[in-house]
């Protein structure tokens, strides 16, 4: 496999003397970085900053999203060039089958098209021209938003396409980006760039996206300090790594790691069963579970036409039936590692009666844990997910308390008239999004992300009272 | 074949000691015997072999046995045999894995448990040593009656340890020249954590400096998690010794590289810098409660002729792979080193999905079969990663540059922020 280049910077940067380095994985996927040193991240800084002094802060926000819906477009367009190399580096290098990778692009780029921002926009701000300019506010008075001079932000490397949006957030609250992408979602950033200086040259200049190994290091900390707001996706160890490094000054977006859980209900356990074991396996195979969004244990109402463990079965069918369609990727041998263990464990505890475990042996690594009075506990992914019997869906609601602190998604099915104090109780657990099952995987572009609106977290204030 | 004669023949291997390789046919025997003793003695494991669809009679080639994922020791009683004959149940430290009920390993025989481990611990530890003050980073077998290692060195203890007493550091009873092995060498050793209040501090200190006064060698043991404590007391109050050349560390659990433990390089740095052993007299130890032998790194193999230890350590009795491992010394401390185990264990490395043998090199999950655990279930697939080398596999930690794949949470986090992380 050839290496992929995992740099874009604006074209007006030239570094004098780049070194790159090459980093091999196990899995023969393989990527060429730029050795920019602190002192190559403070100058890469110091233009971007440059950029978006002489151009983007005063282009029009239609003009932004103009030229993202242009890109977003080309990307969902079979025909055209960037697609095609997206999709030839996509599945290879984020460690996902081809037909995944399609998927998630089809999704992810449907929302940076110009109708969809739009819908985040008007959202976000009643009147979305705030980001252009004053506008009459409450009172009399006037008000204007702005996102600051210049973002950094740290991306996790799980979902592709995570960063893009990140990426894209900040340019439509006309903030310069530097974008470190995770080892896994290099590929998506690197077109997308590639498709903006196509599209809209002079808005490109504001945006470099750099790759350097792990999340620490002297250039991760050189752009943090260097930063106006960093956006940082990761785990507790990575948040705690850029706090202890931020300035006081400078405002932290952290978008730690989440679990997400389904609830079924009695009613999705009649004839839709089979149905909603079809969507909740869509919800744990999409991204082969790396997702936020993706789902870990599925609660299941006892007492439905279909019985919690036949449930679990056809989840179990489901699943196989997705490998056809969408099949996994390699599986990482951490995560091989740990599924093994969950495997034989179950295995035995249905061999002494306790629950029941459906796998893909040797040929996938899907596994269905059905476990009375089973914990909560994150799974070991690829496609692995418990199911847990409950004797009404308020237990399972007892059961969350334990997650507080990283409840996100929760895909609900068969709730019926109960779907209100649900999610009234799910609010109260700190879960900020409650959806069907079959749309679990994709919250909208204007779902309040961890319980911030995307834009409105970017952006300062400047209000104008009447009478000056 | 019934538990007493293949215990029998077991021990009758064992004393052979742990130099001379087992022909691959009279292992391959052994291990179908034990594993059919195991399938027919113990109903939890011949339950999981028929799930995996293997026919006990029908296998031919021992590494065709399904080997059981070491976390079902947490589901059940593994005994193969009769619940009330067990001699003694070790557990797990109960941090992996979550809230889950702790790994329960029930051992009939203690005696095979000794038998297995004091030869390979003399062979890769105290190599032409009949005995040595051993101190132990750990708490006693009796503080901890149900952890393994504690047994382990407890066992270690009785058969190596040096008795005696040196009396109160900076006495001027003069130093016994003989050193290590010599028969006058006074006792100076002991375990010293506590179970709850960790690392006694004054006594481990006061034997340090015993063996420093009376320049008696000594072997140090303990957990990385332990020796990363150390050191940060060391460090805090700036108190290092430089112990008699000779003395030697086991080190156990710092090849995991875990996200919060320290670098396995940068542990021994600092165990050279608190303890002035250097890095090659320093051995890593890779054992878990689910088995009753041990791996070592063969870095202290005795040198040749003179029954001396070679000033670097090295040995050359001719491990094919002993030769790699030296030459990486210039590398770093550990570059280079692998873990072996003794002729009744031997260890594949497998697919984490398929469960076939990977090519040599490349990394997979370690799986091991141990004779030694002729009461339970033999053949064990770690969690643990690995890499087949000459001589034996090297342990892969978090490799550099992989980050942890999925933005959804990690269980360390988890469990950190229920208060029951690491």
């Amino acid at each position: 496999m050839s290496h992929l280049r995992a740099w874009h910077l604006p074209r007006g940067f030239v570094l004098a003397d780049l070194e790159l380095a090459t980093l091999h994985d196990s899995s023969q996927r393989s990527l060429k970085h730029p050795m920019l040193g602190d002192e190559g991240i403070r100058e890469l800084m110091t233009a971007l900053r440059r950029a978006r002094e002489e151009s983007l802060v005063g282009l029009p926000v239609a003009r932004v999203l103009g030229a993202v819906d242009r890109v977003a477009r080309r990307l969902l367009d079979s025909g055209d060039s960037l697609r095609r190399t997206a999709l030839t580096d996509l599945g290879p290098h984020a460690g996902l089958s081809n037909a995944m990778a399609e998927a998630i692009l089809d999704r992810m780029a449907h929302d940076w098209t110009g109708e969809r921002l739009k819908g985040l926009l008007e959202s976000e701000f009643p009147d979305p021209l705030v980001l252009d300019g004053f506008r009459p506010g409450p009172g009399g008075g006037m008000l204007r938003a702005l996102g600051p001079p210049l973002t950094f932000h740290l991306g996790a490397g799980t979902v592709p396409g995570v960063s893009v949006t990140s990426l894209v957030r900040a340019l439509l609250v006309k903030s310069s980006v530097l974008l470190k992408p995770g080892r896994d979602d290099v590929v998506l950033p690197m077109v997308f760039a590639r498709g903006l200086e196509e599209e809209d040259p002079v808005l490109s200049e504001s945006v470099a996206v750099v790759y350097w190994p792990g999340a620490g290091g002297a250039q991760s900390e050189a752009a943090i300090r260097g930063a106006d707001l960093v956006v940082a996706y990761g785990g507790d160890e990575t948040i705690r790594w850029v706090l202890e490094r931020l300035p006081p000054a400078t405002p932290l977006r952290a978008y730690r790691h989440r679990m997400g859980v389904g609830l079924l209900g009695r009613a999705a356990l009649g004839k839709e069963a089979r149905a909603s074991a079809a969507a909740a396996s869509r919800a744990v195979a999409m991204f082969d579970q790396r997702g936020c969004v993706s789902p870990h244990v599925l609660f299941v109402e006892e007492g439905g036409e279909t019985g919690p463990r036949e449930w679990a079965a056809l989840l179990a069918g489901a699943l196989k039936d997705l490998e056809a369609s969408l099949p996994a990727g390699p599986l990482p041998p951490e995560q091989g590692a740990a599924l093994q263990q969950l495997r034989g464990w179950a295995e035995l505890e249905e061999g002494a009666g306790r629950g029941a475990v459906y796998h893909g042996g040797p040929e996938a690594a899907w596994t269905v844990d059905f476990r009375p009075q089973g914990r909560l506990e994150p799974s070991c992914l690829a496609r692995t997910v418990r199911v847990i019997p409950v004797g009404d869906v308020a237990d399972a609601l007892a059961a969350l308390q334990g997650w507080k602190p990283y409840l996100q998604s929760v895909g609900v099915a068969g709730l019926e008239d109960r779907h209100e104090e649900v999610a009234e109780s799910l609010a109260l657990l700190g879960a900020s999004r409650i959806t069907p099952l079959e749309t679990m995987p994709w919250p909208p572009p204007w779902w309040h992300h961890d319980g911030e609106g995307p834009l409105r977290a970017l952006v300062r204030w400047t209000d104008v009272e009447p009478g000056i | 074949v019934t538990f007493l004669e293949l215990r029998k023949e077991l021990l009758a291997l064992f004393s052979l000691g742990v130099e001379d390789p087992l022909p691959d046919s009279d292992f391959n025997r052994l291990a179908l015997e034990v594993f059919r003793f195991q399938c027919l003695e113990n109903p939890g494991y011949r339950g999981f072999v028929a799930r995996r669809g293997a026919d006990p009679d029908a296998l031919s080639r021992w590494q065709d046995i399904p080997f059981l994922p070491a976390r079902a020791f947490k589901s059940a009683p593994l005994v193969s045999g009769s619940p009330l004959e067990v001699e003694r149940v070790f557990r797990t430290s109960g941090t992996t894995g979550g809230r889950e009920a702790r790994g329960e390993h029930y051992v009939r025989d203690l005696a095979l448990y000794r038998a297995s481990l004091l030869p390979n611990f003399q062979a890769h530890l105290l190599p032409g040593v009949e005995s040595v003050p051993i101190l132990c980073l750990l708490p006693s077998p009796e503080d901890a009656p149900d952890s393994s290692l504690s047994f382990m060195l407890g066992e270690v203890m009785d058969a190596f340890g040096a008795v005696g007493t040196w009396g109160p550091p900076g006495n001027a009873t003069p130093a016994p020249e003989e050193g290590v092995g010599g028969s006058s060498v006074q006792e100076g050793g002991g375990f010293y954590v506590h179970p709850t209040t960790g690392i006694e501090v004054q006594g481990f200190k006061e034997a340090l400096q015993r063996a420093v006064a009376h320049q008696v060698p000594v072997l140090l043991a303990g957990t990385a998690f332990a020796f990363v404590q150390w050191l940060e007391l060391a460090r805090n109050g700036a108190w290092w010794v430089r112990l008699p050349e000779g003395s030697r560390i086991m080190e156990t659990g710092g090849y995991k590289g875990r996200v919060r433990a320290l670098a396995r390089e940068d542990l021994y740095r600092g165990l050279t810098e608190a303890f002035g052993v250097p890095a090659y007299r320093i051995v890593s130890e890779y054992g878990m409660t689910e088995l009753l032998s041990q791996f070592y790194e063969p870095v202290l193999t005795l040198d040749g002729q003179t029954g001396d230890l070679g000033e670097d350590g090295v040995g050359g009795h001719g491990d094919p792979g002993w030769d790699q491992g030296r030459r990486h010394h210039g590398a770093g401390p550990v570059a280079g080193r692998f873990h072996r185990g003794p002729p009744w264990v031997r260890s594949r490395i497998v697919d984490p999905l398929t469960l076939g043998e990977v090519p040599d090199g490349t990394p997979g999950l370690l799986a091991h079969m141990d004779l030694a655990n002729l009461g339970s279930v033999s053949g064990v697939l770690t969690e643990d990663l690995g890499r087949r080398v000459p001589g034996g596999f090297q342990l892969v930690g978090r490799s550099q540059g992989a980050e942890p794949r999925g933005c959804s949470l990690a269980m360390e986090d988890f469990l950190h922020a229920l208060g029951e992380g690491p």
